[in-house]
């Protein structure tokens, strides 16, 4: 899952990528408003954090711009306007979530989590496919209820999968949202990643449709 | 317009001692007594010289038919060339009569009475001690020995080389009865006609005052939230001021806008480094850290409280404003769907004769949108959102009713949340000062908010608000 973070307050922008990456986020961060629109408008990221106070461009031209071109990734606000006016204006613009400012890391988290399975689909917080069971909240995986220990790399990647459980995803959408961008892309490291990946699960579980991506089935 | 006319009276009471009003009185009573008042002392004055210049003509009416008589007497004496002769008389039967008031006397040089009139029999009259004028003519207003005030008249002749002193009197108190008749029916009339100009006065400063109390009415209807500004055709005495009106009240919202971003500003500005600082320190578990951690949440609650009384207290002083429920109410659930998919928030919607919500939008806008978040936060999957007018004898209240299936609250726990601060579930997200602003804005609005038990189970809140006449403003 790949994050995008707008905030210009440089520590606070460092505490919450800090916060998502450790929680197995690829995050992206931009310091103002137009930085923030560019990238958000160019890479597809699957939640953006958008502070409303921003410098060159505030958060809700950004917001309002995005969602005119069309572009459809869950928004989580965050505003010191915390008033009722503010937050229905931000809903207006095409927000999905807005937290008020100061808040608990835990808070962004919950709220990024939640709407990224809202994004997909899923309605709790855990996704099963076949004998695997993903905790997105914990970020654990068990098979047959045995834990299984992944590195953050095969979390994300297996995570990605399973939210988007039944569709076809290919390398690219993969190296797209599971780094940032400041990642050396190379479509290699994925198979690498799958590979390992299927070593830890049941063989089955992550099918490879040639030519075109990798498929976690529906059950 | 009401004009309270005993106040008045004694205001103008007041002023005829001091005999000019001062701005503290009462216009009315000022235009009253200006007009009224002096007309009244002008009709006294009026009765009172009226009665003078009669009992004068009175008098002198008196005087003359005295001389008149003086001289009947004179040529009697000069036709019989006896004085003390009984053929002397004067043809008037008062003459006759003892203790009228008229009477003659005849007297010589040396002062023996030679001759009197039959009505002055056995009786003295008084002695003029004046002095005689240059044509030996003297007159004085005395009493007789009856008391009967007399209008004496002497008048010193001398014939055939002798001198006698002729007196002759009149009742004076014939006089005074008269001027009193007079005066009485003068009076009555004169009074009359003050009390119709009293009225009349009354009338016209009501009349002349009317616009001023348009006027009241107009800013009474401001204050009241009916009207956001001063409207209606004022005499161009008054448009200036209800002009005046309006442009404070454009000042006044302007103000208190420029007061609210300042405090928007001064939010975003504490609470961004508020934000920085405990997360920072979440992370530190060293003592620093962890007394960052609660000085930041004890900042962070007094950045919230202050701002929220800030915002409060600038908001009293709006007036004439008024909100459409149903719009802000509709808007409230379109986001807290959108926020919570989750659920469902049912909106009955009102039928059109809805009163509106007497005060800011935005203010309306917090206190329902706490409530519904809460419901939101509580509910297992349905919210209703019901509004509807209630009257009561005093006013039409705005009533606003939102209910969750959720857990609900016990009527202990209801009275505890209503108090200032109180949490019941400290894991919840939240600030837990959504009720307390919630409260705050309902106390400075006069409404009430009551917690009970839903039909569906969870939470009613019943909120009711001010309500705003429709279609006015």
């Amino acid at each position: 899952m790949r994050v995008l973070v707008v905030e210009d307050d440089a520590n606070l922008n460092r505490q919450i990528k800090e916060a998502l990456t450790d929680a197995g986020y690829a995050v992206d961060v931009a310091f103002d408003g137009e930085e923030g629109h560019f990238l958000g408008d160019t890479e597809p990221y699957d939640a953006v954090v958008l502070d409303i106070g921003l410098p060159q461009m505030d958060g809700l031209s950004v917001l309002e711009e995005w969602r005119r071109a069309g572009k459809t990734m869950p928004v989580l606000l965050l505003t010191a306007r915390d008033r009722w006016s503010d937050k229905v204006q931000g809903i207006d613009a095409g927000a999905d979530d807005y937290v008020a400012k100061p808040f608990h890391m835990e808070e962004i988290l919950a709220r990024i989590r939640a709407l990224v399975r809202r994004a997909a689909g899923h309605a709790s917080n855990e996704i099963t496919a076949g004998s695997v069971r993903l905790d997105v909240k914990a970020g654990k995986v068990t098979v047959d209820g045995q834990s299984v220990k992944l590195t953050s790399h095969e979390l994300r990647l297996l995570s990605y999968l399973m939210h988007h459980k039944g569709e076809v995803v290919s390398r690219t959408e993969l190296t797209e949202h599971l780094y940032d961008q400041d990642f050396d892309r190379d479509s290699n490291t994925i198979e690498v990643f799958v590979g390992r990946l299927r070593k830890k699960l049941p063989e089955e579980c992550i099918q490879t449709v040639r030519g075109l991506g990798y498929q976690i089935l529906e059950d | 317009m009401k004009i309270d006319l005993k106040r008045d009276w004694q205001a103008g009471r007041l002023k005829l001692r001091g005999l000019a009003p001062t701005l503290r009185d009462s216009i009315a009573a000022r235009l009253f007594w200006l007009s009224a008042g002096w007309l009244i002392v002008a009709l006294v004055a009026t009765a009172f010289l009226l009665t003078e210049l009669y009992s004068h003509a009175l008098d002198t009416s008196l005087s003359q038919t005295l001389d008149f008589y003086s001289e009947t007497l004179i040529s009697h004496i000069l036709d019989t060339g006896d004085p003390a002769s009984n053929d002397i008389f004067i043809p008037d039967p008062r003459f006759s009569r003892s203790g009228s008031g008229w009477y003659w006397t005849i007297a010589d040089d040396t002062g023996q009475v030679v001759n009197l009139s039959p009505s002055l029999t056995g009786s003295v009259l008084p002695a003029i001690t004046t002095p005689f004028n240059a044509q030996k003519y003297r007159t004085a207003a005395l009493a007789d020995e009856f008391g009967v005030r007399i209008r004496m008249v002497e008048r010193e002749v001398t014939m055939k080389g002798t001198t006698y002193h002729i007196v002759v009197t009149g009742s004076l108190d014939e006089i005074f009865r008269l001027v009193a008749d007079f005066r009485g029916q003068t009076l009555t009339v004169l009074g009359a006609v003050a009390v119709m100009l009293a009225i009349m006065s009354f009338i016209v400063a009501r009349i002349a005052l009317r616009p001023i109390g348009m006027l009241r009415k107009s800013i009474e209807q401001v204050r009241e939230g009916e009207s956001s500004t001063v409207t209606g055709a004022f005499p161009p005495e008054l448009a200036p001021l209800a002009d005046e009106v309006n442009e404070l009240l454009r000042s006044n919202a302007q103000i208190i806008e420029r007061a609210r971003n300042q405090v928007g500003n001064l939010a975003h500005g504490l609470k961004t480094p508020l934000a920085v600082l405990r997360n920072e320190a979440a992370g530190n578990k060293t003592r620093l850290g962890e007394v960052v951690v609660t000085e930041t949440e004890k900042m962070t609650a007094l950045v919230y409280g202050y701002l929220d009384r800030a915002r409060i207290a600038a908001r009293t002083a709006v007036v004439g404003r008024k909100a459409d429920p149903t719009i802000v109410m509709l808007r409230l659930a379109r986001v807290m769907e959108k926020l919570n998919p989750e659920r469902t928030v049912a909106f009955k919607r009102p039928d059109a004769s809805l009163p509106w919500f007497r005060g800011e939008e935005a203010d309306l806008e917090e206190m329902a949108g706490n409530l519904l978040d809460n419901a939101c936060k509580w509910a297992k999957a349905n919210v209703a959102i019901s509004m509807l007018a209630e009257r009561n004898e005093a006013a039409t209240m705005l009533l606003i009713r939102i209910e969750d299936d959720g857990p609900g609250l016990s009527p202990d726990e209801a009275g505890k949340v209503l108090q200032r601060g109180v949490r019941l579930d400290e894991k919840t997200p939240g600030s837990g000062l959504g009720l307390d602003i919630v409260k705050e804005l309902v106390d400075v609005y006069g409404g009430t908010l009551h917690l009970k038990r839903s039909q569906l189970g969870g939470l009613l809140a019943e909120l009711r608000l001010p309500s705003a006449r429709l279609g006015r403003g």
